[in-house]
This record gives C-alpha cells, sequence and structure tokens, in this order.
C-alpha cells in the first residue's frame, strides 16, 4: 500500500499532538489531585508545571491567585500561544488528520473532531476547578478511544506506522517532562522559604501517576516510593509501555517494518545509548535535570530522522 | 403579482402527495417540537461526523458544517427513470459534440452549430486538437442542474461539465436522514445512494491506459483551501484512492505521472482532477499555476495517465453553448430530447436579441460563463438603471449572453424560524459517462432557506436536502395502529434481547 510522503508527515504530527494533548491532561490531572489533597492553609505553587512544555516562564501571582493556579492553568489548557498547550495541540492534531481522512478510519477522524470541538467548546471553562478534572479526563479518554479505533480497526501498514511512530515519539518525550518537572518542582522547593515541603513519597507518588504508573509501579516495587526506584521506572522499565525505554523498544519494532529504516535506527541506537548513561545515584534534582535535557535531544535527533528519511523526500 | 408555484409535496389542495404522505403523516404526528429536536440531532450529527464545506471569507474558521434541511424532497421512481434516461443520453451527446470540436467539426461543417461561437468560447482548448480520449469522452463525471416550473414540468438549467460538486454530500445526507427519519426507511422503498463511489470507481478503472489492469487512482486536490476539499477527501476514502495534491506528483522523464511516497516514486494511472484546466499544467497553460503538475498534458497525450474530466471538457458548458443541446441530440443521436431545456434566448441572433431587449423585464439574464450565480440579472427584480446597462452590455458584447423566461422553481416544505414552509428548491444529479452511463438516483436538492428567494447555493446560505426517489405507493404508515397508540415500545426490545440470550 502506498504511502504519499506528504501524508506520512501529517500522520506522525497529527499523531503527535494528540499525544501531547493527552499526556498534557494527565499531568495536569495528577497535579489538581496533588493540590486539592493539601489543605488549603498550606500554599503548594503551580509554577514547576508552567515547565512541562519547556518553558521557562514567568508566571504571574495575583492577590487573588497567589499560587498562580490560574495563570498556569491558562498557559496549559487554553493559551493558543502556547502551541503545546491542551488547545493548540488539538487544533494542530485536527489540521493534520483532516488532510489524512482518506487513509484513517472513519471513526479515528470523528474521534479527533469530536475532540477538536469539546476542547474548543469547553477549555476556558475547565479553568474553573468545578469542571477542571471532568475535562481533563474527558481529553484523555477521546484520545484513548482514538488509539482504541486504530488498534481495532486499522490495518497494520505504513499509515498505521506512521501514527505509531507519532505517538511513540511524543509519550517518550512526555515521559521525560515529567521526570524535568519533578525535578524543577524539587529545585523550586529548595529554593522558596514559603513553600510547604511537600514529602518525597507524596510526590514521587504524583509523578508516577502523571503517567499513570502508580498501580503498575506499586505491583512491581511492593515497597515504599522513593526517588531513584521512581525514575529506573520511567526511564528503563521496558514492559510499562510508558517507560522511555519501553517506547524506544516499540520504536523500534515500527521501525523495522518501514521500508528502508536504517537511518532511523542509527537515531534510535545512540537515543539507547544515551539512555544507558545515565547514573541514578540519589537521582539528585539538578541531575535529573539535565539528564532528562539530554534524554530529550536524544529524543529530538530521533523525530528529526524520521522526517529526513519519510518526508524529506517530498522536496 | 402572485407568483404560482408548484411544491413538491403538497397538492395544490393543500394535502399531500400521494407519495409524501408518509413523510407528511409523520413530520404533523411529531408536532414542531419533536421536529426541532430531531433537526437539532441531525445537525449535530453532521458536527460530529465532520461534514463541512469550506468558506474562502471566514478567517481562521475554513470549514462550516454542511447546512441540511431534515425534510426530504421526493420524487416518483418511474418520473425519475425518465429523467435518468434524458440525463444519460444528453451526456452522451454532450461528449460526442466535444469529441467533435476537437477533431473534425463535423457540427459546424454541417451547419448546425455557428463557428464564430466556437472561436469566441472561453474554455475552449486550441492546443488539444486532434485529441481524443478513450472512448471518445471528455466529461466523464457531470452534474447538470434541474428545476420543476409551475407547469410540473423538470428542465435542464445548466450542465456542470469541468469540476462539478456536491455528490459527496448526496451521500452524507442520506447517512444523517437515516438515523432523523428511521421509520420512514423501514417501510418505504427509497433507493440507495451509496453505489455512488463504486460506480465512480468503476468508470475511472476503465479509462485506464490500455494495459493497466489494476490501475493506481488519485484525485487531484488544490488542497484543502478549495471550496469543496471535503468532498474530495470523501472520493478518495470512499474509493481507497489516492488523494493527491499537485507538489504529490512529478513526470518523469519516461512521460509517466509519479508520486512521492515514503518508498519512493510510484506511477499514477488515473487521476481524477479536480483543479481547473488552467492551473492543471503550467507547461501548457497557466506558467505561474503551482498547483498543477509540470508534464501531465504531454503525459496524458501520449496516453500514460488517463485524467477525468478531460481537460477542454467545459467548452460544453458555456450557458451560451447550452442552448443548443436539443439540437446535438438530434444531430448526433437523431432521437429527440426526454428532458428539455428551459427556453433560452440566444442574443447574438438579430430576432432573438430584439426580444430579449423589448422583453427584458419579463426574463432572466445570464452571462455565458460564470458560475455559482454570478453575474445573472433577474428582469422582474432589477431597477430601470440596472435593466439599461444590461441593455447595453448585450450590445456591446451579444456573444456572452442568453436570456430565459422567469421560471418560478417548485418549492419543498422546509423547517424555518417561522415553522414548517414552502420553500424553493432546485436538483444536481450526477452522471456518470463512459462506457457506459449512471445516473445517481435523484442527487443534491439544494434549498433557498429565505422565503421567496430563488438563492441556493450553500455559499451563500443555501441548505440541502435529502433526496429520495421512492418506489411504488404507500398509505400511512401508522394505519395499522390506532393513533394514540405509542411508538413500539423499549418493551418488546428488552423482550426479544431476553430471549437471545436464552437461546444463546
Amino acid at each position: 500500500m502506498v504511502l504519499l510522503a506528504r501524508t506520512a508527515d501529517r500522520l506522525y504530527w497529527g499523531a503527535r499532538y494528540v499525544e501531547r494533548a493527552e499526556d498534557t491532561a494527565r499531568i495536569v490531572r495528577a497535579y489538581n489531585d496533588l493540590v486539592v489533597d493539601y489543605p488549603s492553609d498550606e500554599l503548594l505553587r503551580w509554577d514547576p508545571l508552567a515547565a512541562i512544555h519547556g518553558a521557562a516562564v514567568d508566571i504571574e501571582h495575583p492577590a487573588d491567585d497567589p499560587a498562580g493556579e490560574r495563570a498556569v492553568l491558562r498557559l496549559l489548557i487554553e493559551d493558543r500561544a502556547n502551541t503545546s498547550s491542551i488547545a493548540s495541540s488539538v487544533t494542530a492534531a485536527r489540521a493534520n488528520l483532516r488532510t489524512t481522512r482518506e487513509v484513517l478510519p472513519r471513526e479515528a477522524w470523528q474521534a479527533v473532531n469530536q475532540l477538536a470541538q469539546y476542547v474548543d467548546s469547553t477549555a476556558s471553562a475547565a479553568i474553573e476547578r468545578q469542571l477542571r478534572d471532568r475535562f481533563l479526563l474527558r481529553v484523555v479518554e477521546i484520545s484513548r478511544r482514538l488509539d482504541g479505533v486504530l488498534e481495532s480497526t486499522m490495518t497494520r501498514a505504513n499509515p498505521y506506522r506512521m501514527l505509531r511512530l507519532g505517538r511513540l515519539v511524543e509519550r517518550a518525550d512526555m515521559t521525560t517532562r515529567v521526570l524535568g518537572v519533578a525535578a524543577a518542582g524539587i529545585l523550586y522547593m529548595e529554593r522558596s522559604d514559603d513553600a510547604q515541603q511537600v514529602n518525597e513519597e507524596v510526590r514521587w507518588m504524583n509523578v508516577l501517576r502523571s503517567v499513570s504508573a502508580l498501580q503498575m509501579y506499586q505491583r512491581r516495587v511492593r515497597g515504599p516510593i522513593d526517588a531513584m526506584t521512581a525514575v529506573d521506572f520511567l526511564l528503563n522499565y521496558s514492559s510499562f509501555p510508558r517507560s522511555v525505554r519501553g517506547c524506544l523498544d516499540e520504536i523500534r519494532s515500527v521501525l523495522v517494518s518501514l521500508p528502508a529504516p536504517q537511518p532511523v535506527l542509527v537515531a534510535l541506537d545512540e537515543a539507547e545509548a544515551t539512555l544507558a548513561t545515565i547514573d541514578l545515584d540519589g537521582a539528585e534534582a539538578e541531575r535529573l535535570d539535565s539528564a532528562m535535557d539530554r534524554v530529550q535531544q536524544a529524543i529530538a535527533t530521533i523525530d528529526q530522522a524520521i522526517h529526513d528519511r519519510f518526508v524529506g523526500t517530498i522536496d | 403579482m402572485v407568483e404560482m408555484q408548484m411544491d413538491e409535496l403538497i397538492d395544490p389542495n393543500g394535502a399531500p402527495r400521494p407519495l409524501a404522505s408518509a413523510v407528511m403523516d409523520l413530520i404533523a404526528r411529531l408536532g414542531e417540537d419533536e421536529l426541532r429536536a430531531r433537526q437539532e440531532l441531525a445537525e449535530l450529527d453532521i458536527q460530529t461526523m465532520g461534514i463541512t464545506f469550506t468558506v474562502y471569507s471566514d478567517g481562521q474558521n475554513i470549514d462550516r458544517s454542511w447546512p441540511f434541511d431534515i425534510i426530504p424532497r421526493i420524487i416518483e421512481g418511474s418520473e425519475w427513470d425518465r429523467i435518468s434516461l434524458g440525463l444519460q443520453q444528453r451526456l452522451v451527446a454532450l461528449n460526442r459534440f466535444i469529441d467533435d470540436l476537437y477533431n473534425d467539426q463535423r457540427i459546424i461543417a454541417d451547419g448546425v452549430f455557428p463557428a464564430d461561437l466556437l472561436d469566441q468560447s472561453v474554455n475552449y482548448r486550441p492546443q488539444l486538437r486532434g485529441f481524443s480520449p478513450k472512448f471518445g469522452v471528455w466529461a466523464h463525471i457531470s452534474g447538470s442542474d434541474l428545476v420543476r416550473d409551475d407547469d410540473g414540468e423538470m428542465y435542464v438549467l445548466e450542465d456542470n461539465l469541468r469540476v462539478p460538486s456536491g455528490v459527496s454530500y448526496v451521500v452524507e445526507n442520506r447517512g444523517v436522514a437515516k438515523r432523523a427519519f428511521a421509520e420512514l426507511f423501514e417501510r418505504q422503498r427509497i433507493r440507495p445512494v451509496d453505489g455512488y463511489t463504486d460506480e465512480l470507481n468503476r468508470l475511472l478503472t476503465s479509462l485506464a491506459p490500455d494495459g493497466c489492469d489494476d490501475p493506481q487512482i488519485a484525485v487531484l486536490t488544490p488542497g484543502i483551501f478549495n471550496s469543496a476539499y471535503f468532498e474530495h477527501s470523501f472520493l478518495a476514502e470512499r474509493m481507497g484512492a489516492e488523494l493527491v495534491e499537485g507538489a504529490d506528483l512529478v513526470v518523469g522523464d519516461d512521460d509517466f505521472v509519479y508520486m512521492k511516497t515514503i518508498e519512493g516514486l510510484e506511477r499514477v494511472d488515473v487521476i481524477y482532477r479536480r483543479i481547473d484546466d488552467l492551473f492543471l499544467d503550467p507547461d501548457v497553460f497557466r506558467e505561474d499555476s503551482l498547483l498543477g503538475v509540470p508534464g501531465l498534458i504531454r503525459s496524458w497525450q501520449a496516453g500514460k495517465v488517463a485524467l477525468a474530466n478531460a481537460p477542454g471538457a467545459g467548452v460544453a458548458d458555456d450557458k451560451v453553448v447550452y442552448a443548443w443541446v436539443p439540437d446535438m441530440i438530434r444531430y448526433y443521436l437523431g432521437e429527440e430530447p426526454i428532458v428539455a431545456n428551459v427556453p433560452t434566448y440566444r442574443t447574438m441572433y438579430e430576432d432573438e436579441r430584439r426580444h430579449v431587449i423589448d422583453n427584458i423585464g419579463d426574463l432572466v439574464l445570464k452571462p455565458a460563463n460564470e458560475s455559482g450565480g454570478y453575474g445573472i440579472l433577474i428582469g422582474s427584480r432589477a431597477t430601470k438603471d440596472e435593466l439599461d446597462e444590461a441593455v447595453r452590455a448585450i450590445e456591446a458584447d451579444p456573444r456572452n449572453w442568453v436570456a430565459q423566461p422567469i421560471l418560478s422553481l417548485s418549492t419543498v416544505p422546509t423547517l424555518v424560524d417561522e415553522g414548517v414552509e414552502g420553500r424553493h428548491v432546485d436538483l444536481r444529479p450526477f452522471v456518470l459517462t463512459g462506457e457506459t452511463s449512471y445516473v445517481t438516483p435523484g442527487g443534491l436538492t439544494r434549498v433557498a432557506l429565505r422565503k421567496d428567494s430563488l438563492i441556493v447555493n450553500s455559499s451563500q446560505g443555501g441548505g440541502s436536502k435529502d433526496t429520495w426517489i421512492v418506489d411504488g405507493r404507500y398509505g400511512s404508515m401508522y394505519d395499522s395502529s390506532p393513533p394514540d397508540s405509542p411508538p413500539r415500545s423499549s418493551q418488546s426490545q428488552s423482550q426479544s434481547q431476553t430471549q437471545r440470550g436464552e437461546d444463546g
């Protein structure tokens, strides 16, 4: 079955953007849970969460929003100027997949379309607490439904593989960002005087929950949650599908079914090598933060290799 | 002046016509609130399914939900069969005419069609003289617009032979209507419209260059900003064809057309092009076109790729050439036209021009080569100045105009703000012509949503309706149950489920 290079590009990016919206929703939702758990007299700041899309953002703290809650949520959920906000990601996903409808199962297009309509109509209201969790959950659910449709009804051929690649590259990247946010959070707290010291176990529980890994972690580790084990789980436990290594393994298995994947496999080998160099001893914040930067770089190299190999042929 | 008009579903005494009784009974039974609720559900359905059309001047929001009115238009099967034959006849003659113009020009030599009309045609492509595509067919996919006048007769208003749009909405409207009025579909024989893309696939396959048994088919679109992008995507999806843009294609040194795929270049054998002639190939037509493919016409003329519709086919959908279609049918086929033209005055002839100028207030004046309703003047609704200016325009360029009597288009009951009221409709069936012919059962009914308006174009606020070709006569669908009994209850459903459970 033929696959136009242009279509391959749009499938890949369409899938990346859906995954980005879903993962951002998961992360915000988990953080929201954490905040809600805390007594209202203990101020828990939202600033670290703003770091998930990699932007160093100055969040304003007006008197009626001292924790930066509304400002951060606006940035991550509805801000169109932030090209990675849920609203922007979903719009970009729809724009890409609208032009690949002929290769997508109908229900898949409808799921994406429905997601876009839901986000358009509801995103700004979701800044408020009452609607927030429902909104985030719904974004995750529709994204999952899309994956379900693709899994159960799409022919295993090159269009499907490009969608898988997009999902997996974005997912690996987002898992490293969750760890980066955790590091940023720790650093932030170490520096601030007024912030509550959230105890370590609760904080890492939240990190695991951000990628829906808590339960699987507990079944595997069966002990108290600590930084080192949690980081190791999310980076290296390949049986868990959202771990970085798990994503890289799957990227490999998708790539070998695509035509002439060698240049991308080279980039993948390098990413795995980078992952192997990460020394987890103690998992202190500074080192975790810079290690995640290195992994993200390696994933960006895979992305570039995919573009050069499968899309670059357009021109 | 009271305009007499005919309603498609209601007879002059205000009673439902026999074929419409089931629909009108149901509407009466539902009441306006329930009807509006169903209309809203249908609109939601359209939104969820992403059935859209594109409006150019709408800023960011390039795709709008397709406008749909829930009440169908109904045509009797036997009437449709006659119209359908008439359309096939018309397209066979039109294609003979086009092929003749590019080759022997017998019709001109025999004095049936005037030579100077051809000389001034903007859609004739002299570059293609001497070429004849497979089966001698140029306009493979056409959409002729039909209207019913107050005499009850259906007339062809114009032929669209270049890149006619709307067939995707014929299919999509049916899907929505089925959910909105499920109870009617269970009880009537309504001809299905789903087969169109299969027929199109068959046609395109038959056009493949000789020796190519399993052709690679592509739909060529100008891209996402085109008003008919939804349709291009729909057709590619339903046919399993590739949807390509000009930049995806390249013509090789061997004159074959190739697509740029992730595995390299792959050959394309048949292209259903939805780009206007002049933008198809910058080597032959407009040099500045970025939409097309350099070398495409060379490849086509070398027989390495098939193009549908053939470039140059538009020479026959000129609104002036239209006036000669009945003569073409007599000339090429030796038959009388089955479906009539609207009577048309040709201002290029002095006597007809005189008649037009003397009666301009009672006529519709149309320019030869505009589409989408642009440039049309309705005499009875024009000011004195506008009429004077029209007369000057006719005298300045008589070949560029035709005039027709003002028709009073038929109406169909339509759900509008004021309730259910008659609104004017037209109808665009789609005709496929190749080795054989095919006509869609029905077509796209467009409806003017404003009272007394004749503007049905969706870009100008018109709506659409599902079109039912119904066979046989049926009484009221509720005859078998007393009027106040509830609709079939969920009880019987759950009973049958229980039974199924016990059996299994």
